[in-house]
């Protein structure tokens, strides 16, 4: 296989003439979203940009410790976004985050670069890195989608709440109607694309192994491994997320801390 | 041979309003006592105290003697059976809902008493094809009815009902008076806004809107 065509500063900047389409489209139908997208672009060239400074500086350097950090600041860009977006407290929800957000993208990480690739250097940075952050970015989404579930299905069935606790049931088994719920939210786009996965687009991590230069045999491989990876690691931070915030959410009799909520008043 | 609930001094404030204040109330084992006031004087959070939904500011509850913490609530919330004005019963027929709570590992040695649903159906007037009904089709008494049937399945000596019988016909109500009348070996905390409906219970607590309130029967 060819090694994969670099992309000049001229060439690049010849993408750009592709946003005359979506541009005249937006004007041409008055579309409120231009700021948004002009924005949208510049933050996205400007971000990518520092990103690939920042990547060629560790890709050449490949030290340990230095791609642990860059996956833990990851981490922890992906925990804000994802309490942000659930509408919950920072203070009582991001530290149980970190933690399945961290559990989620280690494990199945760890045993891709050391069971699958049989990496000796199980961070080594042209592997833990991509691979880490495809794994991140699906538990992103699926924590976002699993806690916010969870949390916003028990608010206003809270009487069928505390009926369970009041029947006699403990709170891992008051809580277990609304965690199966939320994990089948959390979890059924994984499913969904693995059903169509190949038929409808072609993934991303196959995408960039055949311009990488490998051949499609070995970028099937890789997706069918990055897909279990990730299944395995979304089902892993939904089901932590839920369980580790549920120690700060709830208080010791039980019943859910209205103070967990942003749009909540404390008692 | 200790209460069976018991409230003392008990003050309660939702967003620095004050709620209860000098709350005190206690009920012998198998005594019955109707707790009456104004809408919105906080009868509802005073059974939702003893479930511990609710936690005081300041004063304690008992349940059978033993105070309710954060420690002892998941234990005593077993001996207390709760029925709320509009039950939810979840989603499912009504036979699930009933055999809901006995999957709890609480009520793991109770499973027995759901051979006694056919008859405490047809005591409060419910018909047995209700059971495999889903519970979104069935009237309001019928829920209420339901939740109270699953309420007695599990056995325990003290009842906190709120407004059981808001949404029940005259005989219906009587059904279930009947049947609390002759329960003498448990206790209940009755909300209700038919009181007469409870004629036998002696003991009335009246429970004034924000004003410091003691039991002295």
């Amino acid at each position: 296989m060819n090694e994969i065509v670099d992309i000049g500063a001229w060439e690049l900047a010849a993408a750009y003439l592709l946003l005359a389409f979506p541009f005249a489209i937006i004007l041409w139908y008055r579309v409120p979203m231009l700021g948004e997208t002009v924005t949208s672009l510049i933050r996205m060239t400007v971000q990518l940009l520092l990103v690939g400074l920042y990547l060629q500086v560790i890709f050449r350097l490949n030290i340990l410790w230095l791609n642990a950090a860059w996956l833990v600041v990851m981490v922890v860009v992906a925990d804000v976004s994802i309490v942000r977006s659930c509408g919950l407290r920072f203070r009582q929800i991001a530290w149980p985050v970190f933690l399945a957000l961290t559990a989620g993208t280690a494990i199945p990480l760890t045993l891709f670069t050391g069971l699958i690739l049989r990496r000796t250097n199980l961070l080594d940075a042209q592997y833990a890195i991509p691979i880490g952050g495809m794994i991140l970015g699906n538990c992103l989404r699926a924590d976002i989608v699993g806690i916010r579930t969870f949390y916003e299905s028990i608010r206003p069935t809270e009487k069928a709440f505390l009926q369970s606790l009041a029947e006699g049931a403990s709170l891992p088994e008051a809580i277990r109607p609304y965690v199966r719920k939320a994990t089948q939210a959390a979890l059924a786009p994984t499913v969904a694309t693995m059903a169509t996965i190949g038929l409808v687009s072609l993934p991303g991590m196959m995408t960039g192994v055949i311009l990488g230069g490998a051949s499609p045999a070995t970028a099937i491989k890789y997706q069918i491994a990055i897909m279990i990876s990730i299944f395995s690691g979304t089902a892993i931070t939904v089901a932590l997320g839920i369980r580790l915030t549920t120690r700060s959410s709830f208080t010791a009799y039980g019943t859910l801390d209205p103070t967990t909520f942003r749009d909540r008043p404390k008692k | 041979m200790s209460k069976a609930m018991e409230a003392k001094n008990v003050e309660i404030r939702f967003g620095g309003q004050v709620v209860l204040q000098g709350f005190s109330l206690s009920l012998e084992p198998g005594e019955k006592a109707l707790l009456t006031g104004p809408s919105g004087c906080g009868k509802s959070t005073v059974l939702r105290c003893f479930l511990g939904f609710v936690v005081p500011d300041a004063g304690s509850v008992s349940i059978e003697g033993a105070e309710l913490t954060a420690d002892t609530v998941w234990r005593l919330r077993q001996h207390v059976a709760y029925v709320g004005q509009e039950p939810d019963l979840g989603a499912g027929t009504a036979a699930q809902a009933v055999e809901r709570p006995f999957h709890y590992r609480a009520n793991a040695g109770l499973r027995r008493n759901l051979d006694r649903i056919p008859e405490l159906f047809e005591r409060f007037h419910l018909g047995q094809d209700l059971l495999h009904k889903d519970v979104g089709s069935l009237s309001g008494g019928e829920k209420q009815r339901i939740a109270l049937v699953s309420a007695i399945l599990l056995d325990r000596k003290i009842f906190l009902l709120d407004e059981v019988t808001s949404a029940l016909d005259k005989v219906s109500k009587q059904a279930v008076a009947d049947y609390f009348r002759e329960r003498d070996d448990a206790a209940a905390l009755i909300v209700a806004h038919d009181p007469e409906v409870f004629s036998f219970v002696r003991r009335v607590v009246e429970l004034p809107c924000h004003t410091r309130t003691r039991d002295t029967a």
